[in-house]
């Protein structure tokens, strides 16, 4: 197998970074124009992120595709080298590339339906997308955080602007919370950096540090907490499902199913393998807070009413069993964890992929307000059941091979956790499957006799999501191999 | 074909399924012929399966030849084996009773549908959803290790939570497809539960591993059990025992021909399957075992007397169903594999003709409630005759299916089980009797209680009859499988007793213990009797009994008030703790903790900005009060 290639890697963030240029001088009245060049843009990261996943070696080098262009060294307090543009993928940053590559492609293709201002989205949500891969292949500990930055900042005028219910209080409150979970990342990193010494934020060369215990044991939980307030972390949530309910479409699904993976992300990158022993010294509290969100987000979703606040609460419960899969500290466990975040992400970004659909049309997501959807949007319905199967862990579903690896990792880490995990899965199928039988089957209610199945952008969007789905749920290998092989060999402190 | 080949069996109808839920509408006949051709060619190969199945048969004992364990490729391996699950198929006698009860049941069920759904708007989706659910299930029965037949496991639950929901217009239809989804999920959390304590001890998700360390002694004895109960969780809910089973009457919903082949012959019976397959381990934990038998027990008896009153003929037919797994979990919890596959293979011939008959009622009568139908026998001959063999066997009456395997129960459990078991289980015996004879009254004889749908009625075309005839054959002839000159003229060793006997046992040839078998036959016939008793002609007796004590029917009518107390138990506290918890959230998480933040940093910067005021003494004021502060604090250090 071939190793993938450096260049690929800077592309992947180039691509979505000089679309976004290039539509700043395209006149916003071209339509076709836009339309064309993001079609291209979209199809070409996908492709390339699909290139980067398959080429990545698991049994090769524990960083795939390394290069590094020096930005900065040998000014005031930096060392040689200071600060590189420096890109590497290893197996768990494979499957995230290949995550927000899958995703952006139909979030693009659902964009085009938007009316106002569709120029500014696309260069908006190119800005974010080109921080979202930033982020997953950087080496360097400070252009990370710049790219971690430049994928959350959109997120304010995406929602602000093209949001709905409540969009300015979403966006604020998402912002202000994100962003203080930023401040806490940042001063971590200048702890780290100063108290390595080493005039370098080199991530490779910082994980091969062997930091003071009690610095550890300080600065894990401010990059845990920092990251994972991103991530839905409990308590910390609360942006997540007002977020994702008065966020746009296509806003939804990159947010929630990639953006809240690069909290996770960063939990691990900087956390677990920078700060072992921190990390194993919080990891009981991770795996606690991340048990209760799963019942929590499970038991509260059962009584949303509004199909976004409920995603939003689910997400809340399914961020919550990575959580419980990183407490672990053994192979399986993690393995669970990061495949939870891929198999999160691709079923949450269908949700909202259909959500949307549906609510340009009725204006209404409120479940009670539906009956025998079915009936007029049978296509629609069929997706949605799908990404609800996935979500409740059926298996043969991606969301399947995900939780049974929490759980099996669980059970071996501490088995009453594991047990309350499983039963968080049963608790999931009640909200989803009183919600299918409310708004989907049952008699059809002739208020909505206008609305029409979803569109053809939508449909081969949700199809590339749902044949994501099912092929990772029926051979699963391809990313389990990747992932675990990464985590055994690289990650200090989580053992078989 | 051979044992090694099996697992072409679930791939044809899975093949099928794909076909068919892609393009039927692009197919003639929305493709319910290739549904039913798909599946007799299962059939003929199960059958050549059988062929090379006996030859591992030598000295009249059973040697797991090569073929029966079939590794096919690793699904998922970390840490080069540490957590492998592979696929791999297993064929033993367990397997070879459940592929051609399966198979040959699913085939009728496919032509009779042909009959029974026709015109039915989503009928190629019919077909197709039918073809998955016997995909998954013959995955389930030829699966190797547990994770393989726990996916399985939940395939056929899928199945049924989308036939059961096939109505789904109807609000009803899509209640009771979430209720069964819901109620077996959660004994699929036991289950899951169980096969990875299983799997923690041992390292292993492979069936027969596992058995060969448990009986090594890999495992602490409470370790074993609590695993074990655990595991008999999924089997209580998929095969409806109590208290899980309560979505069993309500799945009724589904078309008809669904019920006959996953409510009634195959599906349900897959948590029997689970537990025979493991009923070694269960040899060792005691305690475990117990559960199994007690569990069995009181379902067996609950189901019966409710199915006495029950006034839908799909309803009663479904708590008959319920009562005689019961028996084939007693079965079990003796030890007697024998008898509980012995009972599956009867029971899903004769219950799925009973499903079928009333399916080919309904169709004609447009009538499931007994209070509209009666007196059918002139209009419908086929279908009553059929029936009535199929409640005889039911019933348990000699010559017929449900003779051989019922007594064979009745004989295990008086031979290893309490004496007080066994006087409730022959009592569950003759209740089942007058049920049965219950329903053929008031179906067929009797004068009609519906003038309108009777004058429709009509006998159901051939492509529905067929099948049922078929049936009433099997039902008839199955239990004959028990006797060993029937088997060796079949070409095995000997009957049933031959096939399926438990690991580590020997084959056993079936006796019929004479005085044993006439009190069998006697209560049988005592039940049939009083059955007539009360529900002849106009029933008076019947009612007569319904007035005498009106709680009791209520009782029962109610189911025990089970169903009440569940709905209580989800609103009550599920709901509220889940209004409870959304409550914490939205006040205390988020307006009080989030919003209250901002709130605070707001109000604060609006105090603050009072000391703003513009005017110079102010300021020189606090300069001074600041000075003297600092003055202050460098004296007193100082």
């Amino acid at each position: 197998m071939t190793e993938p290639d450096a260049l690929a890697l800077v592309a992947v963030f180039l691509i979505p970074l000089g679309t976004a240029l290039l539509l700043m001088v395209v006149p916003s009245t071209e339509r076709s124009l836009l339309i064309g060049i993001t079609a291209l843009s979209g199809f070409a990261m996908f492709v390339l992120s699909v290139m980067i996943f398959l080429q990545y070696d698991f049994e090769g080098a524990q960083f795939q595709g390394v290069r590094a262009w020096t930005y900065m060294e040998n000014v005031g307090l930096l060392g040689e080298n200071g600060i590189q543009l420096k890109v590497g993928i290893d197996g768990i940053a494979a499957a995230m590339v290949l995550l927000t590559g899958i995703v952006i492609l139909p979030g693009t293709w659902v964009s085009w339906k938007i009316q106002d201002r569709m120029k500014d989205f696309f260069i908006l949500l190119y800005i974010l997308t080109a921080g979202v891969f930033g982020t997953f292949v950087m080496l360097d500990m400070f252009v990370w955080f710049l790219f971690y930055e430049m994928a959350l900042l959109p997120m304010y005028l995406l929602i602000a602007v093209w949001g709905s219910t409540r969009k300015e209080y979403g966006a604020m409150k998402l912002m202000i919370m994100l962003l203080a979970g930023s401040i806490l990342i940042f001063t971590a990193i200048f702890a780290v950096y100063t108290e390595a010494g080493l005039g370098t934020f080199d991530l490779t060369q910082l994980y091969g540090v062997q930091f003071d215990e009690d610095f550890q044991k300080i600065y894990f939980p401010m990059i845990a907490i920092g990251c994972g307030i991103l991530a839905a972390l409990f308590p910390f949530h609360s942006w997540s499902p007002d977020g994702h309910a008065s966020a746009p479409t296509a806003v939804s699904m990159l947010h929630a199913g990639v953006l809240m993976k690069l909290g996770a992300f960063g939990i691990i990158r900087l956390g677990f393998q920078m700060l072992p022993e921190g990390g194993a010294f919080w990891a009981p509290g991770l795996m606690f807070l991340g048990i209760t969100a799963a019942l929590y987000g499970a038991i509260s979703a059962l009584r949303q009413t509004d199909l976004k606040l409920m995603t939003g609460f689910s997400s809340v419960s399914h961020m919550g069993y990575v959580m419980v899969g990183l407490g672990t500290l053994n192979v399986i466990g993690w393995t669970g964890a990061v495949l939870q975040m891929f198999a999160h992400g691709i079923m949450t970004a269908l949700f909202f992929l259909l959500i949307g659909g549906m609510y340009d049309q009725a204006h209404n997501r409120d479940i009670p307000n539906f009956s025998g959807m079915a009936r007029q949007m049978p296509v629609w319905t069929v997706f949605f059941v799908i990404a609800g199967l996935a979500s409740l862990g059926l298996p043969g579903m991606s969301g399947f091979i995900a939780e049974l690896h929490i759980f099996i990792g669980a059970f071996r880490a501490y088995p009453l956790v594991g047990g309350l995990a499983v039963l968080t899965a049963a608790i999931t199928a009640t909200y989803l499957l009183r919600m299918f039988s409310q708004a989907f089957f049952g008699e059809f209610n002739d208020r909505w006799e206008h609305l029409r199945d979803i569109t053809l952008a939508e449909k081969c969007g949700a199809a590339v999501l749902a044949a994501t789905i099912l092929l990772m749920g029926l051979w699963p290998s391809p990313w389990v191999n990747r992932i675990s092989t990464t985590i055994a060999e690289t990650i200090p402190l989580v053992t078989l | 074909m051979g044992m090694e080949q099996v697992w072409i069996l679930p791939a044809i109808p899975m093949a099928v399924f794909i076909l068919l839920g892609l393009f039927n509408a692009y197919i003639p006949r929305r493709g319910d012929f290739i549904a039913v051709l798909g599946m007799s060619l299962v059939v003929l190969l199960v059958g050549l399966v059988l062929l090379d199945f006996q030859g591992s048969f030598s000295d009249h004992e059973f040697h797991p030849s090569d073929g029966a364990n079939t590794y096919a490729f690793d699904w998922l391996n970390i840490g080069n084996g540490f957590f492998l699950i592979e696929f791999s198929t297993y064929v033993d006698a367990i397997t070879m009773v459940m592929l051609p009860v399966v198979s040959f049941v699913a085939l009728m069920v496919l032509v009779y549908s042909i009959g029974y759904m026709h015109g039915e708007k989503r009928y190629g989706w019919y077909f197709a959803a039918l073809s998955f659910f016997v995909a998954a299930m013959l995955l389930l029965v030829i699966s190797g290790n547990l994770l393989q037949l726990y996916l399985a496991w939940e395939g056929v639950g899928l199945a049924s939570y989308l036939l059961i929901g096939f109505y789904w217009e109807r609000q009803s239809a899509a209640e009771a497809a979430k209720k069964a989804f819901i109620t077996t999920r959660v004994g699929d959390v036991g289950l899951l539960i169980g096969i990875i304590l299983l799997w923690k001890a041992t390292g292993t998700f492979d069936i027969q591993e596992l058995i060969s360390a448990a009986q090594a002694g890999a495992f602490t004895e409470t370790y074993l059990t609590i695993s074990l109960i655990f595991l008999f969780l999924g089997a209580v809910g998929k095969s409806a025992q109590f208290p899980l089973h309560v979505w069993l009457p309500d799945a009724m919903e589904g078309p008809t021909p669904v019920s006959a082949l996953i409510h009634a012959a195959t599906m349900v019976v897959a948590g029997v399957y689970l537990i025979a397959r493991m009923l070694p381990m269960y040899e060792l934990a005691p305690i475990a075992q117990d559960v199994v038998l007690y569990t069995g027990l009181i379902t067996a008896l609950m189901a019966a007397t409710m199915g006495l009153v029950a006034s839908d003929i799909k309803r009663v037919l479904a708590f008959s169903t319920v009562s005689q797994l019961g028996f084939m979990f007693v079965a079990l919890g003796v030890g007697a594999v024998t008898a509980a596959m012995f009972h599956l293979f009867t029971h899903a011939f004769f219950k799925s003709l009973l499903f079928l008959g009333s399916g080919s009622v309904i169709h004609a009568t447009e009538q499931q409630e007994v209070e509209g139908l009666g007196g059918l026998r002139k209009k419908m001959p086929i279908t009553a005759a059929t029936f009535i063999i199929g409640s005889l066997a039911l019933a348990g009456i000699p010559i017929f299916a449900g003779f051989f395997s019922k007594d064979e129960i009745l004989h295990a459990l008086m031979d290893s089980g309490p004496s007080w078991a066994y006087v409730l289980l022959a009592g569950t015996a003759l209740l089942t009797a007058i049920y049965s004879t219950r329903l053929v009254l008031l179906t067929f004889f009797g004068e009609t209680r519906n003038t309108e749908s009777y004058n429709h009625a009509h006998e159901s075309p051939r492509i529905m009859t067929a099948p049922l005839c078929i049936l009433a054959v099997l039902a008839t002839v199955s239990g004959f499988f028990a006797i060993d000159q029937v088997g060796k003229l079949l070409g095995f060793e000997g009957g049933i007793g031959y096939l399926v006997y438990p690991v580590g046992g020997h084959p056993h040839e079936f006796k019929l213990y004479v005085l044993f078998a006439t009190v069998a036959t006697i209560t049988a016939l005592v039940g049939l009797v009083i059955g007539w008793i009360y529900w002849h002609g106009n029933a008076q007796r019947a009612n007569a009994a319904k007035e005498w004590a009106p709680e009791i029917h209520q009782l029962l009518v109610r189911r025990y008030y089970m169903d009440e107390l569940y709905q209580g138990i989800i609103n009550r506290v599920i709901l509220g703790a889940a209004a409870v918890v959304a409550w914490f959230d939205k006040r205390v998480v988020n307006e009080t903790g989030v919003d209250g933040g901002a709130q605070l940093i707001n109000f604060l910067g609006w105090r603050l900005k009072f000391t703003q005021t513009g005017r110079i003494p102010n300021y020189v004021l606090a300069m001074a009060v600041g000075v003297l502060a600092v003055i202050i604090v460098a004296v007193s250090n100082s």
